[in-house]
């Protein structure tokens, strides 16, 4: 499913330049769990805005399904991100204006689909993340825990078939934590993809593969059995 | 400390580029427009203070009441001047005057016309003409004197040393100047370059003796002390005590009122003149400043959460509240004074063209106790009106939450900040449309079938040498081959002089008078001017058999009431003038623009013609066919230089006032949405900066760019659409108030509305899409990393 080959990103600021991610290669097969692991500012949430089509990189090559897409421009990686991509972070980034229900909704909404069919599977997804009962709350009115099965709720709505989370149980306490990754391991077995930032070893024992990262480039990767 | 909160204010202004800028220039923008306003509202308020006697000066106004509707005049008989003196306690000095008229004067090779008066001497002392050559006492000693202004004295002479120098007077009579004065100010209603005796015009003309001869102006200056009411009392029968028949009311008019008030309605109460437009137009100056003072409140109530750090650290500190709100007043009144600089060059680069605009000319004088003291005081009234509600607002955020970080109810300030622009959107709607309605009114008079043709139609003035050799001229008119036509008339055709209500007919109640306007042309006339004749005929080229006839127009003859009016007698004096009507024009308009056209007679006569009306030929080309027009005329008529009035040029200058509001109302209306739409660009900014998250949540699930920039526009377009919900009607009220003034008026349109609401919707849209579309654009990633 993801395949990258010597892939640069460079952030330029007046004064400094980081090289946030140096001539990395990585492959993510169809429908595997894998967990990247670092130290903090070693490149790994670059990486999945990367991997997420939310960034193009500087230099190296991005097969995507089968297609280059490093060279993608903002328009083509939006329509690709959309069908195929959901993700998870570490803050939630839930609307706070928005109900639980029209958080869930945007993303049908921007790929257009009616509002009829919305409803239904919003509400289908709510129900499987037990949230449903909440559907009307604010995200404030919510714990963490909530937040982030909401947030989860909202990656999966469109069915992508590739889940990036950047540290999904950064901010939850190790109870909702597990919940979170008991969801994520129900939708890898349904045959999404996950590839999942994380600074737990915990966590990460939820995956097939951790790659470890220092300095932008992949240093070792474990296989768990 | 007083020093730390400017440190404050400085870092504040510089940390906030955008929005500092977008405040003061907002307020400089309309601190300049209100002062600018108000230095036309002072010229006005101080219009005629040159004369320091002037709350015991008066003119003398005439009513007279046909069928029910009265009429005002500045008319009145010529022996009034001296009776009232004499016979009415009270009145300390009176002097009478002719309207200012143009006449050549002649020195050497040099002939000018120049406009003035024939008055009686005591004119000076009343008006306290300051003579720098002469006195006042012995100007007029001699019949043949003439007093000047100084600028007529350089014109001539190029010296003020004028005494005793003669100018020759219509190529006739030599006068003697006998008196410089200074010239008068732009702001007085007096406009004259020379003054002579009265007397003069009284020697030529016997009607003056006349008391039922209503045709000088005569002013009065009061004791000081003296009961107006009373002098009133004993004008207003006053004629009718000297020739019974007459029908006129006297009273005297201050001059106080002679600028702002001097109208009259049909009952002949006074009303507003042009102090309503003063009035409206310092209404508008406020609210062009308050709402530059809502772009002050809302940008800085909008940036709250930045200061409620400050205000939470400085309260923990021991600051109080009252210390906060002076600092934040403080802190207005800072950015007011700069704006307030800042609106000096504005005012300085705007005044040239506000000048033309109004035709005067304002200065604004820094060292002036009043440009200075206004300046400051609506400086400062805008710094408080601008910053007491953020100041109360701001210092009210209570420290421990906002130190905390918790979220900032700002729901009520997201209200009123919705509010505030709403009204200013409201009112710039409001005078985007008047400025329409306004534009729409003024080209539906001029477009009005006035009933002849203006195109190519000049006149010229007649003095007694052509009207003499006058078939002489005609001819050699019409051998130019650009001439078409030509007529005489006694007045021009848009301002017919006389008038009077002494006519009778058969059938006519006795009891009622109709006051009929005459006037005495050539037979020329009407095929010149392109008026129809529709029923009769014209008069014939034989002057003098048609001297009993007349011609009237259609209002008359629907009076007179017969089918067909031809035929019909008309009579004068008990019936000892009799005269024939033989012809019927259609109406045409005149005098007033508004108004259907009254009752007209045209009579067959040359002997008080004025004017030579010339048609020129459809093709000629204007400049060509002027210049031999003028060779023709100064060739027959040498001495006299030719000065040609086009009809519809003073036809377009009829329409002044309502060009100027119109003008005014557009410069309005493009200040107050330009000074809008600076705040509603600083708001969006606002709205996109604190929204950047949520956009960039938005966008990683897909959002487009124009879903983003749809989103953060639909709110503000929303708000204009309220504004235009208020607006509409309000305009429709105030515009159909204003029409009512015009008998000739149009029916305000829909699509007027439809057009305005537009408009200002498009505006708002262009201005908050810059922002949105910038915040569309920006990267997500970065966006949401500033969490
Ligand atoms: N937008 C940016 N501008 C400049 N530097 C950035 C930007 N984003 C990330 N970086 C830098 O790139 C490096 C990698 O960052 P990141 O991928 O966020 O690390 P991680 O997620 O592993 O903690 C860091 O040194 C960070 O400071
Ligand atoms: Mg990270």
């Amino acid at each position: 499913m993801i395949k990258i080959k010597d892939l640069e990103k460079i952030y330029r600021t007046e004064e400094v330049e980081t090289i946030a991610l140096n001539k990395l290669s990585m492959e993510v097969k169809d429908g595997e769990f894998v967990a990247v692991m670092g130290p903090s500012g070693c490149g790994k949430s670059t990486l999945l805005n990367i991997l997420g089509l939310l960034d193009d990189p500087d230099a190296g090559s991005f097969i995507f399904n089968g297609i280059e897409v490093a060279k993608f421009n903002e328009r083509k990686r939006a329509d690709l991100r959309k069908h195929n991509i959901g993700f998870v972070f570490q803050s939630f980034n839930l609307i706070d204006e928005l109900t639980v229900f029209e958080n869930v909704e945007l993303p049908l909404i921007y790929t257009g689909v009616k509002s009829s069919e919305r409803k239904k599977r919003v509400d289908e997804v709510l129900d499987k993340v037990q949230i449903m009962h909440r559907r009307n709350h604010y995200p404030q009115q919510l714990s963490g825990g909530q937040q982030q099965r909401v947030a989860v709720a909202r990656a999966v709505v469109n069915k992508p078939k590739l889940i990036l989370a950047d540290e999904p149980t950064g901010n939850l306490d190790s109870h909702n934590g597990n919940e979170v990754m008991e969801m994520l391991t129900d939708l890898n077995e349904q045959g999404t993809t996950i590839v999942m930032v994380t600074h737990s070893e915990h966590d990460a024992r939820y995956s097939h593969r951790i790659i470890r990262m220092l300095d932008g480039q992949t240093v070792l990767e474990n296989i768990m059995v | 400390m007083f020093k730390n909160y400017i440190k404050t204010t400085f870092r504040n202004l510089w940390k906030n580029k955008t929005y500092s800028f977008l405040n003061i220039f907002g307020l400089a923008i309309g601190i300049a427009c209100t002062a600018l306003i108000f230095l036309w509202v002072e010229d006005e308020l101080t219009y005629n203070h040159y004369f320091t006697n002037r709350d015991n000066l008066y003119i003398v106004k005439d009513q007279q009441t046909y069928d029910g509707t009265t009429f005002t005049f500045d008319a009145t008989p010529g022996p009034m001047a001296g009776a009232i003196k004499a016979e009415i306690p009270g009145i300390k000095n009176t002097a009478r005057s002719s309207w200012s008229d143009q006449l050549l004067f002649s020195v050497g090779d040099k002939s000018i016309y120049d406009y003035g008066c024939y008055v009686d001497s005591p004119f000076f002392i009343m008006f306290q003409l300051k003579f720098i050559k002469g006195n006042a006492k012995t100007a007029f000693d001699q019949l043949y004197s003439l007093v000047v202004t100084e600028t007529m004295a350089n014109k001539f002479f190029g010296t003020t040393d004028v005494l005793g120098k003669s100018l020759k007077v219509s190529n006739k009579q030599d006068y003697i100047i006998t008196g410089v004065v200074k010239d008068l100010p732009e702001n007085v209603s007096l406009r004259f370059n020379w003054l002579a005796p009265f007397q003069i015009l009284e020697n030529q003309n016997e009607w003056m003796k006349d008391w039922g001869s209503n045709g000088i102006i005569t002013y009065v200056e009061a004791e000081p002390n003296a009961n107006i009411a009373n002098i009133n009392k004993q004008l207003y029968g006053y004629i009718q005590t000297k020739s019974p028949e007459t029908t006129a009311k006297m009273s005297i008019y201050p001059m106080n009122r002679w600028r702002l008030w001097n109208s009259f309605d049909t009952n002949g109460h006074e009303k507003e003149g042009r102090l309503k437009y003063v009035n409206l137009f310092s209404l508008i100056a406020w609210i062009i400043l308050i709402i530059a003072c809502i772009n002050f409140m809302n940008l800085s109530t909008a940036r709250s959460e930045q200061r409620a750090r400050e205000v939470g650290v400085r309260k923990v500190l021991g600051a109080v509240k009252g210390k906060l709100i002076l600092q934040f007043i403080g802190e207005a009144i800072f950015m007011t004074l700069l704006a307030a600089l800042f609106s000096l060059f504005i005012i300085l680069l705007a005044l040239p063209s506000f000048n033309t605009l109004v035709e005067k000319q304002l200065a604004l004088n820094i060292f002036y106790p009043s440009h200075i003291g206004g300046l400051l005081l609506i400086t400062l009234l805008c710094g408080l009106i601008a910053g007491s509600y953020p100041a109360f607002y701001l210092s009210s955020f209570n420290p421990a939450s906002v130190l905390k970080s918790l979220k900032l109810k700002s729901d009520s300030t997201g209200l009123i900040r919705k509010g505030l622009v709403v009204s200013q959107f409201a009112v710039s709607i409001i005078l985007i449309i008047s400025t329409i309605i306004i534009y729409q009114q003024i080209q539906y008079a001029k477009d009005r079938d006035l009933g002849y043709n203006k195109q190519k139609l000049v006149y010229t003035g007649l003095n007694s040498n052509m009207k003499r050799n006058f078939s002489v001229i005609q001819n050699d008119l019409m051998q130019t081959g650009v001439v078409e036509n030509t007529g005489l008339s006694n007045s021009t055709v848009l301002q017919l002089g006389s008038n009077t209500g002494d006519f009778e007919w058969p059938g006519k109640d006795p009891a009622k008078q109709v006051l009929i306007t005459l006037e005495g042309v050539s037979p020329g006339y009407i095929p010149t001017m392109g008026m129809q004749l529709s029923s009769g005929r014209n008069f014939y080229s034989d002057i003098r058999s048609d001297s009993n006839n007349i011609i009237i127009n259609e209002s008359l003859a629907k009076i007179i009431g017969k089918k067909d009016a031809v035929g019909s007698i008309i009579t004068r004096n008990n019936g000892s003038e009799k005269y024939t009507v033989v012809g019927v024009i259609k109406d045409f308009i005149y005098n007033s623009m508004y108004s259907p056209a009254s009752p007209l007679i045209l009579y067959s006569d040359t002997s008080g013609v004025n004017y030579l009306n010339l048609r020129l030929k459809q093709n000629a080309d204007i400049k060509t066919a002027l210049a031999k027009v003028e060779s023709v005329i100064s060739k027959d008529n040498p001495g006299y230089p030719v000065e040609f009035n086009f009809v519809d040029d003073e036809f377009n200058q009829l329409f002044k006032t309502e060009t100027l509001i119109g003008e005014l109302a557009g410069v309005f209306a493009v200040l107050a949405i330009v000074i809008s739409c600076l705040g509603l660009f600083g708001l969006s900014a606002y709205t996109a900066e604190k929204r950047t998250k949520e956009i960039g949540i938005r966008k990683v699930l897909g959002a487009s760019v124009g879903n983003i920039a749809g989103l953060l526009s639909k709110d503000f377009v929303k708000l204009v659409f309220i504004s235009c919900i208020i607006a509409f009607p309000l305009s429709w009220w105030f515009m159909h108030g204003w029409l009512q003034d015009f008998e000739y008026r149009i029916q305000i349109s829909w699509w007027t509305f439809l057009a305005a609401g537009l408009l200002s919707l498009l505006i708002a849209l262009f201005t908050v899409s810059f922002q949105a579309i910038k915040a569309a654009l920006a990267n997500p990633v970065k966006s949401m990393r500033t969490e």
